[in-house]
């Protein structure tokens, strides 16, 4: 913390200009930071951080963007103190630095918020926030009350509502997250990453951390912002810099911030249209859903999908899109409701029943419940048929190679997801893989649970074709996405969810973003009111 | 064939030919052909017993009841040969079945009822060596069957019959864990059990299954030790489920499950038992040997979760001569 005397009067000099997105480098206007320069780092076959430089200055946000495999894991993994370097420097404050350990840099002022939470769930969120750092009384115990009180006092700095003395469990992922970004702030650090922060968020928990990161940008913090919701880059960033294939393809101020330039720069090439959306929908009703009750949230939810169509599931987070398609697809038992497929009732009772009813669940969660760690493409791809290519009781394993080579080419998936284990590929490679294993299974009825989450353009893109694939060969897809523009665009129709239920459903030509954002907010409101009464 | 002799192997069985073969160089006695046969029908109840505790161990289960489970099956054939005179082959399919029910009220009670396998098989060690007292007041059943041994003892062309137990057993193994679906479901519920069950597979069958086969290995070990001793007793395979899940570990399975090769705990059998044999050779005392087979299971596992480190300063070495890859 050597540069801390920068007084508050010259921050507010620095975030004007900063505000004002000049295309001035801030370099040129004062001393970073934070600065790494020429970072190498290979991994075996791989260059993945290729002479990487980065200037990080006091209150400002500093996008890193880039494709998934572009490096920024990595890089942020070097700062965190995870990984050592093989060669180039870290700089703190105009001097070289080494990073031994996640303590070290915690104890350099670098705090990090991974993708994946480092949140123990059954602590309380006070004992999460000083997780490591307790403070002690005068016999060595834990200083209890303290510790309550300074947890407080961190969460009202952040205007969260959450009693330091819930256990981290129970709250909801969003809430969690916040406990994870008041850890950060609780340590006093001078510089924040946040890898993904809000790949698990609803559109007012962004709201509101992005309030939360411009005021730690008013008090002088150096923020590294690492998101694939580009649009939501463009609002939070002062500064963006561009990785790709490891390398700096454009540096803080060499471009504009704006999504269309951004993507250019990240995939290298322009990208006509972000949603190439075809429609197919025919009138034909394929799936009807009534009165779908489950004891995880779901009540008296009534939809139906026709051939060729992609119905939208909107809402917000925790509003019961994806407990809807849980108790559509069987894994959570229905208490009450009726399923009919092609006008004929199915009974539902379990995954194996919706599967051979023609289903197909890509879950919100690939880690938690879509990969097989231990298995490469092939073995992913063929779980949910395998009774296809099964003969007398053992496998036709010629078949399986076969598929799993075409799917490799046909969805480009990385060759090496041939051999490797697919834990060892990046999220896009892993969600197309997921989605070969329902197309391998040959299902009508698709279930999209956050296809995009996590994943790059290309890949994303990669997913909206085959969207219009499926549709146009008369499969139907239900389609979840906190991201709005996305199910704007490839919906036919979007079914508003609150509350575990259909509120209403709408040509998805005749709403806009700020439509549906109102619909669930206006409904939300309406329900509290309801409640208070 | 690629599929079965994959690098899964390749550790293990560097490992093993190492240590042959400093003991055969240390240890005059170690090749005399008595030695070595004296050494598969050593190795040959753990072993067989050992596929089970695999198969169990992919599943991200364990199996902790075998060894009372052989005491209690033992003292069943016992009885069945000497008291309700029943013909040996009738006695010896009776001790399967029994084998293969006792595994299934493991896996039932593990898949169905959600009780930890770790806890239900924890039962099972304490409870079936209580069952085996409740026979003859606890007392050993000597002097079976005179057709009971030669089950054990007795060679075809020369070549103990223990050993075609050993590659009948394994090469079924082997054949079903990596070419039938039931294989496929084992590994596919070790690596993910919530993945496999939005897959459409019937995650409680398949787990019970697994808890069924190693009951029916262990059914098989338990004959073969009545054979090796034509007795019964309360007493037998005492720490022998200690011994297969050493074997399934030091060939490489990994006890988060998902990961694993019956064969390569074949290999983990044999290293364990030809440490044991070349201990016993020198006249080493039991504490020793069991001290040494603590660090042999420490060395084996610590080596699998280094492997990616060890690999990659080896990969770091070479990696100067590579072309420039992108992506990570």
């Amino acid at each position: 913390m050597a540069s801390s005397d920068a007084t508050g009067s010259r921050l507010c000099v620095t975030t004007e200009l900063v505000r004002a997105k000049t295309m001035t480098p801030i370099s040129e206007i004062k001393e970073p930071l934070w600065e790494v320069i020429d970072l190498v780092k290979r991994y075996p076959g791989v260059l993945a951080n290729d002479h990487v430089s980065l200037k990080l200055f006091e209150g400002s946000i500093h996008g890193l963007l880039g494709e998934n495999g572009c490096g920024k894991s990595t890089l942020i993994k070097m700062l965190s103190g995870v990984q050592p370097p093989d060669a180039g420097r870290i700089r703190c404050g105009g001097e070289d630095v080494q990073l031994h350990s996640p303590t070290d840099a915690r104890g350099k002022g670098i705090a990090t918020v991974f993708q994946e939470f480092s949140i123990v769930p059954s602590l309380t969120v006070a004992e999460n926030i000083f997780l490591g750092r307790l403070p002690t009384g005068r016999f060595g115990g834990v200083d209890w009350a303290a510790m309550n009180r300074e947890a407080r006092a961190v969460l009202a700095e952040m205007e969260v509502d959450l009693a330091p003395a819930e256990i981290t469990g129970n709250l909801s992922v969003a809430e969690q997250q916040l406990v994870e970004i008041a850890k950060a702030l609780a340590s006093d650090a001078r510089m924040i990453i946040l890898d993904e922060p809000t790949a698990a968020l609803g559109l007012s928990e962004i709201d509101h951390l992005h309030k939360l990161l411009r005021r730690m940008r008013e008090k002088g913090c150096a923020i590294l912002y690492v998101s694939h919701r580009l649009d939501e880059v463009e609002r939070i960033v002062d500064e963006v810099t561009i990785l790709r294939g490891g390398q700096v393809v454009r540096a803080s101020g060499e471009t504009e911030i704006s999504v269309d330039n951004i993507i250019a720069a990240m995939i290298g090439e322009d990208v006509g249209e972000h949603y190439p959306k075809t429609n197919n929908s025919r009138e034909e009703v394929v799936l009807e859903a009534r009165g779908l009750t489950t004891a995880k949230g779901v009540s008296d939810a009534s939809f139906s999908v026709q051939a060729g169509e992609v119905l939208g599931l909107g809402g917000v987070l925790g509003s019961g899109r994806t407990e809807i398609a849980l108790g559509l697809f069987g894994a959570d038992p229905l208490l009450s409701g009726e399923v009919k497929i092609h006008g004929k009732s199915v009974k539902i009772r379990n995954p194996m029943d919706a599967i051979r009813a023609g289903m197909a669940l890509v879950s919100e969660n690939r880690k938690f419940d879509g990969l097989f760690p231990n298995f490469a493409a092939g073995g992913n791809i063929t779980t949910a048929g395998l009774s296809s290519i099964t003969r007398a009781g053992f496998l036709d394993l010629a078949t399986e190679d076969k598929a799993t080579a075409d799917y490799i080419r046909e969805l480009e998936i990385s060759p090496q997801a041939d051999s490797k284990t697919i834990n060892l590929l990046s999220g896009g490679n892993q969600q197309k893989v997921i989605l070969a294993r329902w197309l391998f299974s040959n299902a009508d009825i698709l279930i999209f649970d956050e296809p995009t989450q996590g994943i790059d353009v290309g890949a994303k893109l990669a997913v909206y074709r085959l969207i219009n694939e499926l549709t146009a060969q008369g499969k139907s897809i239900i389609l979840i996405s906190s991201d709005h523009d996305e199910l704007l665009a490839m919906s036919d129709r979007i079914a508003t969810v609150q509350h575990g239920t259909v509120t209403g459903i709408t040509k998805a030509s005749e709403l806009s973003h700020v439509d549906l954002v109102k619909a669930s907010s206006d409904q939300k409101t309406h329900k509290l009111q309801e409640t208070a009464a | 064939m690629k599929r079965i002799f994959d690098a899964q192997l390749l550790g293990p069985a560097i490992a093993l030919i190492v240590i042959a073969t400093l003991v055969a160089l240390t240890t005059d006695r170690f090749l005399n052909p008595g030695n070595l046969s004296n050494l598969s029908l050593q190795v040959s109840i753990v072993a067989l017993i050992a596929i089970g505790s695999t198969i169990v161990i992919i599943t991200a289960g364990i199996d902790l009841s075998a060894g009372s489970m052989v005491a209690l099956l033992t003292m069943i054939l016992a009885e069945m040969l000497k008291f309700m005179g029943l013909p040996l082959p009738v006695a010896i399919l009776l001790v399967l079945g029994c084998g293969l029910a006792l595994g299934l009220t493991n896996g039932v009670l593990t898949a169905y009822l959600r009780i930890p396998s770790f806890i239900t098989t924890l039962a099972g060690l304490i409870a079936f060596r209580g069952l085996a007292l409740l026979f003859n007041n606890g007392s050993p059943i000597f002097s079976l069957d005179p057709n009971l041994e030669p089950l054990f003892y007795g060679s075809l062309l020369g070549i103990p019959l223990p050993f075609y137990y050993l590659v009948f057993f394994y090469g079924l193994a082997a054949v079903v864990m990596n070419y039938s679906k039931l294989g496929r479901e084992i590994y596919a519920i070790g690596g993910n059990p919530s993945a496999a069950a939005l897959s459409g597979i019937n995650v409680r069958r398949v787990q019970t299954y697994a808890f069924a086969i190693a009951g029916f290995m262990t059914a098989i070990g338990a004959v073969l030790m009545s054979a090796r001793l034509n007795s019964g007793s309360p007493n037998y395979g005492q720490t022998l489920e200690l011994q297969a899940i050493a074997a399934a570990v030091v060939g490489g399975a990994s006890l988060a499950g998902g990961r694993g090769n019956v064969l390569a705990t074949l290999i983990g059998s044999l290293t364990i038992v030809v440490v044991q044999n070349a201990l016993n050779l020198n006249a080493v005392p039991t504490s020793v040997q069991n001290i040494v087979l603590g660090m042999i299971i420490l060395a084996a596992v610590g080596v699998d979760m280094w492997r990616n480190e060890l690999s990659s300063k080896i990969g770091a070495l070479f990696s100067l001569s590579h072309t420039r890859q992108r992506g990570a």
